[in-house]
């Protein structure tokens, strides 16, 4: 007892710095020694409170705490935990089972202390360069949140900017608005007088065109009436019609008096009126003038459309009427007046409504310009409307910042869409997804590693998984924590 | 073979230009679309129609018994075909070991049928047993060949096996036997078929009986000369050679064997589907549950009831088909040979018929009457799976590919960071530079040396795939060597044979030839394969061989091998031969030091010598990890001991349930890999939920555990030919429950293992083999009473697996990143009592990596827990190595009480031991006996 107040005496005068000198068992970080005092029973009591061992049973080589405390210096418990000190470099906690092993785990060597391996100490090394890293690590990121500052406050311009412009576009769309009813009434005003002066017009050269129909269709009844007349006896008989293979019904190949006499709508002979009144209306669609010498038993197949073109080859007959006869004579001049009236009209209607439309457009886009999700105080925002690419051996790797993400290969051809930009995963990691599909597989998808750098950078580009692709991104926007990054802490010699 | 799309895509799109080439790949890639069709149904094929269409019945051929020669342990007679008067000869021979021998060529041959070198699948000339005449009647002469007894009757010739005094094994019993002899090709068919000239001196009376019977019998005969599938010719310049005959098995119910199919363990008769078929293929996204051909053929049926094992070994290599039926014995015919025929009941026989296009009957008849007794004959004949090193049965990480060295460094960081033990990180096709094996991409592996070094570093190894194929361009090394040295196989006219594989326009070298396999094995050499160090070993695959426009997926027919053989005569061995080379190349590298790893999809009898083998490319599906339990039992029952499925599936992307399940599975299969395709996710251990990534984890650790008691089992199966993986009626052949059971199975007789193969499954009903028996659950110690079925929970973290009650398992509980950073780790062994109270086990160790073993450094310890002590002696005299290795606990399990002492005895003296007991699981603990596992000592419970 008397010996333990001494030693507190002595703590109090010497603080931490002695308590390190304290004999503890091997494996044991500092911090845990007093736990592996022994007691005055000289037992171990397992760090769960789960058994009471004997005091030789710690680091005997063999586990009989199920927490695996009792062994911090072998590879005994499977659950264990070995401790380096790795003076000179940070500390660490190693799994037992690389205790021993003939794997140098801890760069003091501590670990492997059976001689299966000569570990060199090199933690002085290690420290001497995990300081200079950190300290370049640190300098980058002050430089960095420097120039983020600035991002931060070009990207509140460049939004502020921005939300001025949706303003003022909606300001204008207003006024467009009011101005449209006016423009769209005064159209309306205008297009009732044309489409009356036009549908007159037009009604006019109907009426002329048919009559011209009605008269060429009886020119032709004619012309078919004493074709088919052979005798010219001034009536068309069953026996003038049978020679008319295109009136075999039952394509028998011959056409019978039945036939002849059907088409005759059961008279035995007609006479001119009656066939232009009451015949010809049903039989002009398939009759077709004899040929003399060569009678026609079978007409040709219609040609074949041919070539890819899909343009179809003609069949028809000629049409024998001329171009100019079918042709709408002009509108008279009064006509021409309204049209051209209402023509202008429309076309101050219709700018504007375009106008209109434009202006949604870009608010649209300045919208959602707005609302997409910068990262923290919308650093990001600058990297919109950028692209930075990475070129490895076969690729060229493009990554616009919310927009997409691409490749294509060096030695040219087509460019691959590899995402649209999609959401923050968290906050260093971009999806760009939904880009081109992949033969048998998932469409493309990009995850963008961003750490904090002195540029924005595209620094290297990666498929982990089939059309799964990884860029990694170097940018100041990143750089957001003012303290320099979380360095473990380095222990100095004792 | 699902690879192949992929890379034809690629191909397609980056350097492919020719539009011809453009077409030719597009018709591959038609046809791969409808994969049945690719592969030959037995109606396509004209020697398998033509051996199918035959009908059991009377013979053709009859014994000339004044041809009869007799020596001591062979007797040898011709065999007359009484239709075309063609003289074959049979030699029969006994065998030591319950073996015989029985072998039926052409008298006369107009040149010589194939037959397989000796030595090569054989591994040697199998050592002869005297015959005794036992009788010599006009009908049958009958000899004996130690307890058993072989008849072989006249007329119509059949051959019958009698062990003791069960009829066993009947040959030619249906009269199938068909021999098709070398002929020479009639001028016009259609006039002339009549088969070769008859042989002299026959009885007239015969010949003309049979004269009207010859022609239509010919006329019949489909696709004699020549044939086609689909647009591929297949010119037969040999004509027809065919050889084949029935095989049955009085008494028996199941026959097992014949690997490689997607099917059951027990065989199924082939009534209604095509016959089982041995043809080494490519067969892309195949099919589960039918006859199929596969990658791999080993040509050995075993039949098992409760009263004997026997079995055949077919020595052809050339395309085999097996029909198999269920019938019933002719006990009227046995009651002549045999004394049995007790009562009236029916006998059960299975029926079996076997043909192959080309070769020799060669049959060697296993007459067991174990099922351990078998395994040794045949391991006699075709060799026992080699001792693999320690590494070779621990966990291997593979996929399609691990893209360049960083990725291999990530990946071996990250199973390092997650904490999760592999001993192989393996690269596919694409670490080469353009499909040139023994070389690497420069950009991808630069410096191959230090990424072997930097995994080497923690015990690690690392496979690179070789492939036999060979891109067809002269700045290739390897090829512009092969070619100079004119070691090619050549196409029918005897160019040398080109095809489509990987590279493009590829040749293959001729494996079969010795030269040639010598000069591939010395490109292993470490001056040849730059960039190769000790740690690396060898995947051969696509060694069937795969040739993407060749006749269903492989090399034509009639393509030329070495000594005037056609592919057609050697099909099923060019795998084989492939890593028989690699393996002697790896061999070799170490001057004959080290143990070669080489793992091979192709295989045939006997190349269980050389590594080890897997399933080919299955998908991740849960019927594809189920079916895994049965295609592994097969191939265990057919000698090839060392083998595995991909674990998660080649094909497709499994869930991280059907993962988690695989990875169970796997760690309790013998080859235990995971290997994905490239289009798949990636799926590495570590990237699977944390919950699953745990679970996974904690699977691969239990393999770990275990590594002393596979290492074991390996030593075993290398000693005496037994299986690693075994169907419960290995260890209960008296057990007829288990003769079809094929989702549980045992490892050695100590571990009873029921994966969970069901998507969603929380439990599953485990049979529990032996009547006397008890079974203890491995993780908690339950016991399960023997004989009878049980539900077990199985949420998604338990594996189902029992130790046997007497059995003692050695295991190291201290799992580390790698097997070789355990190897001086301490042994705990796991004492599960009987109810006897009694137990008994054994361990073998050496260094876990070489051939020292064989020099007698190894150990060799049994372990026996008798009377409340536990024994550890020497089990083999001839074992003297050290070992730093050492007893750290023992575990007894199933021991009624509190010990009050525990003492150990080493070397005379006595020590006393801590010990605790759990009263609710039945278990003390002993403490650290602390003594060297190859000192003798004994612990005694008081």
């Amino acid at each position: 007892m008397g010996e333990y107040m001494y030693f507190v005496c002595f703590l109090l005068v010497f603080g931490v710095r002695v308590n390190a000198e304290i004999e503890r068992p091997r494996g044991v970080s500092i911090s845990m020694a007093s736990k592996y005092e022994p007691n005055n029973k000289q037992t171990f009591q397992c760090l769960d409170g789960s058994a009471q061992i004997p005091y030789e049973h710690l680091n005997d080589d063999y586990c009989d705490c199920a927490d695996g405390s009792d062994e911090p210096g072998t590879s005994a418990c499977t659950n264990g935990r070995f401790h380096c000190t790795n003076a000179g470099y940070t500390p660490k906690n190693i799994q037992s089972s690389r205790v021993n092993d003939g794997v140098c785990d801890c760069c003091d060597g501590s670990d492997e202390y059976e001689g299966k391996i000569e570990c060199v100490n090199n933690c002085k090394e290690l420290g001497k360069k995990l300081r200079e890293e950190q300290d370049e690590k640190r300098r980058l990121h002050e430089e960095g949140f420097k120039k983020r500052e600035g991002f931060i406050a070009e990207a509140s311009t460049l939004m502020e900017g921005k939300k001025l412009k949706i303003k003022e576009l909606e300001t204008e769309k207003a006024e467009i608005q009011e101005k449209l009813k006016e423009l769209e009434a005064r159209k309306t005003e205008a297009e009732g007088p044309e489409k009356e002066a036009k549908d007159k017009h037009e009604q006019a050269w109907k009426e002329q065109k048919d009559a011209r129909e009605k008269e060429r269709q009886a020119g032709k009844a004619r012309e078919a009436f004493d074709d088919l007349d052979l005798n010219k006896d001034g009536f068309v008989d069953v026996f003038e019609i049978i020679p008319h293979l295109e009136f075999d019904i039952d394509s028998n190949g011959i056409v019978s008096e039945e036939e002849a006499k059907e088409h005759l709508e059961d008279h035995e002979k007609v006479d001119y009126e009656e066939f232009s009144s009451k015949i010809w209306g049903n039989i002009h669609s398939i009759y077709k003038k004899l040929v003399p010498d060569e009678p026609q038993q079978v007409t040709p197949p219609p040609v074949e459309p041919q070539g890819d073109t899909g343009v179809p080859v003609p069949t028809e007959e000629p049409q024998e009427e001329s171009a100019e006869e079918d042709k709408m004579p002009e509108y008279d001049e009064e006509t021409k007046a309204l049209i051209a009236a209402a023509d202008e009209a429309r076309k101050n209607y219709e700018e504007a409504d375009k106008r209109s439309r434009d202006i949604d457009g870009e608010i649209t886009t300045l919208t959602s310009y707005l609302n997409t999700d910068y990262g923290k105080d919308q650093a990001y925002a600058v990297l919109r409307d950028n692209c930075y690419e990475y070129t490895d051996r076969e690729y060229t790797y493009k990554l616009c910042p919310f927009s997409t993400a691409s490749q294509r290969p060096k030695s040219g051809g087509h460019e691959t869409n590899l995402g649209r930009w999609g959401r923050w995963e968290n906050d260093k990691t971009q999806v760009y997804d939904h880009g081109q599909n992949c033969w048998n597989g998932p469409d493309r998808s990009v995850k963008i590693h961003i750490t904090c750098g002195p540029d924005h950078q595209l620094t290297n580009a990666y498929e982990p998984s089939r059309c799964e692709y990884a860029f990694d991104f170097i940018t100041p926007c990143a750089c957001d924590q003012h303290s320099q990054p979380q360095v473990k802490e380095i222990r100095d010699e004792l | 073979m699902g690879r192949f799309l992929l890379v034809l895509r690629k191909m397609a799109a980056t350097t492919i230009r020719l539009s011809s080439y453009l077409c030719c790949l597009w018709l591959i890639v038609q046809v791969h679309s409808v994969n049945r069709d690719n592969f030959k149904t037995c109606e396509q094929s004209g020697f398998c129609k033509r051996h199918r269409s035959l009908q059991p019945g009377q013979s053709p051929y009859k014994v000339l018994m004044d041809s009869l020669k007799i020596s001591s342990s062979q007797i040898s007679v011709q065999l007359l075909n009484t239709k075309t008067n063609v003289r074959l000869v049979l030699d029969l021979y006994g065998l030591q070991g319950n073996t015989a021998r029985l072998k039926i060529n052409e008298l006369e041959p107009l040149k010589p049928r194939y037959e397989i070198p000796m030595g090569d699948v054989l591994v040697g000339e199998p050592k002869q047993q005297d015959l005794k005449v036992l009788d010599k009647g006009s009908e049958s002469l009958t000899l004996g060949l130690e307890d058993n007894k072989i008849v072989l009757t006249f007329s119509p010739f059949r051959v019958d096996f009698v062990a003791g005094e069960e009829p066993v094994v009947s040959i030619n019993a249906q009269g199938l036997l068909k021999f098709e002899h070398f002929r020479k090709k009639p001028e016009a068919p259609a006039e002339d078929a009549a088969p070769g000239e008859p042989a002299e001196g026959e009885e007239k009376k015969e010949e003309e009986n049979k004269e009207e019977e010859k022609k239509p019998e010919q006329e019949e005969e489909p696709m004699l000369w020549e044939e086609t599938f689909k647009s591929f010719h297949d010119p037969k310049p040999n004509g027809p050679s065919s050889v084949g005959i029935d095989v049955s098995f009085p008494g028996f119910e199941n026959v097992y064997g014949i690997p490689e199919h997607a099917d059951s363990m027990a065989l199924k008769t082939t009534k209604d589907t095509d016959p089982y078929r041995l043809f080494n293929l490519d067969v892309f996204e195949y099919e589960l549950y039918n006859p199929m051909a596969l990658y791999g053929s080993v040509p050995v049926m075993w039949a098992h009831n409760e009263k004997s094992t026997v079995g055949i070994y077919w020595n052809n290599a050339a395309e085999t088909w097996i029909d198999i039926s269920s019938t019933t014995a002719d006990k009227n015919f046995f009651s002549k040979i045999a004394d049995l025929v007790k009562g009236n009941s029916e006998m059960a026989q299975m029926d079996t018929h076997w043909f192959s296009e080309s070769g020799v009957i060669d049959i060697f008849i296993m007459l067991g009457p174990r099922p351990k007794d078998v395994f040794k004959q045949y391991a006699a004949l075709t060799g026992s799976t080699e001792l693999p090193p320690l590494f070779a049965i621990s966990y291997h990480q593979c996929r399609w590919n691990y893209n360049d060295q960083d990725d291999v460094k990530n990946v071996d960081a990250n199973m390092d960071m997650y904490d999760i033990p592999y001993d192989v990180i393996w690269l596919d096709i694409e670490h080469t530079d353009g499909k040139r094996y023994f070389t690497w991409d420069a950009h991808k592996f630069p410096s191959s040396k230090d990424m072997l070094n930097g995994v080497a570093v923690k015990g690690r190894k690392m496979v690179t795939i070789v492939d036999p194929h060979l891109k067809r361009d002269d700045n290739y090394k390897v090829y512009a060597d092969a070619k100079s040295r004119d070691m090619m196989v050549k196409g029918g006219g005897g160019e040398e044979y080109e095809g489509w594989c990987w590279p493009g326009s590829s040749s293959w070298p001729d494996f079969t030839n010795p030269e040639v396999r010598n000069w591939w094995a010395s490109k292993f050499q470490y001056s040849e394969y730059d960039g190769s160090t000790p740690d690396l070993y060898i995947w051969n695959d696509m060694n069937e061989p795969s040739v993407f426009n060749g006749p269903e997926i492989t090399f034509h027919k009639d393509v030329q091998h070495y000594g005037g053989v056609e592919n057609r005569d050697v099909h099923n061995l060019y795998g084989f031969y492939v890593q028989k080379a690699t393996a002697e190349g790896i061999l070799m590298r170490s001057n004959n030091e080290q143990r070669p790893f080489v793992l091979t999809r192709a295989f045939f009898a006997g190349s269980q010598r050389f590594g080890a083998v897997w399933t080919g490319d299955n998908m991740g599906e849960w019927s594809h990890l189920k079916v895994s339990n049965p295609m592994l039992l097969t191939l265990n029952l057919a000698g090839i001991t060392f083998s595995g499925a991909d674990v998660g599936g080649f094909f497709r992307n499994p869930d991280s349930e059907l993962q988690t399940r695989w990875y169970q599975t796997g760690a309790f299969q013998p080859f235990f890999r995971a290997h994905a395709h490239i289009d798949t996710k990636r799926r590495e251990p570590y990237l699977l939920p944390e919950e699953n990534m745990k679970i996974v984890r904690e699977a691969i650790r239990k393999r770990y555990s275990y590594l002393p008691f596979w290492y074991t089992l390996f030593y075993h199966g290398y000693r005496s030919g037994e299986t690693v993986m075994s169907p419960l009626w290995v260890t209960y052949p008296e057990d007829k429950s288990t003769f079809q059971m094929d989702d549980e199975y045992l490892l050695g007789s100590s571990l009873l293992v029921k994966p969970i193969t069901e998507q969603g499954a929380v439990g599953t009903n485990v049979y529990f083999p032996g009547s006397n028996e008890v079974w203890y659950d491995i993780e908690t110690y339950q016991s399960y009473a023997g004989s009878q079925s049980t539900y077990i929970n199985a949420p998604l973290e338990k594996i189902p697996v029992f130790q046997r009650g007497g059995s003692i398992v050695p295991r190291k509980m201290r799992v580390r990143r790698s097997s070789s950073l355990m190897v001086s780790d301490p042994f705990t062994l796991v004492i599960c009592l009987d109810k006897q109270g009694e137990a008994l086990g054994d361990l073998y160790a050496d260094d876990y990596k070489s051939y020292a073993y064989r020099r007698g450094e190894y150990i060799h310890r049994v372990f026996s827990f008798k009377n409340n002590i536990l024994q550890s002696s020497n089990a083999d005299p001839n074992g003297r190595g050290a070992s730093r290795e050492w007893v750290e606990k023992l575990v007894i399990v199933g021991y009624p009480k509190a010990a009050t002492s525990v003492h150990i005895t080493v070397d005379g003296n006595s020590q006393s031991l801590h010990h605790s007991y759990d009263s609710s699981s039945r278990v003390l603990t002993v403490r650290k006996p602390d003594v060297n596992i190859t000192k003798d000592f004994s612990i005694t419970i008081q």
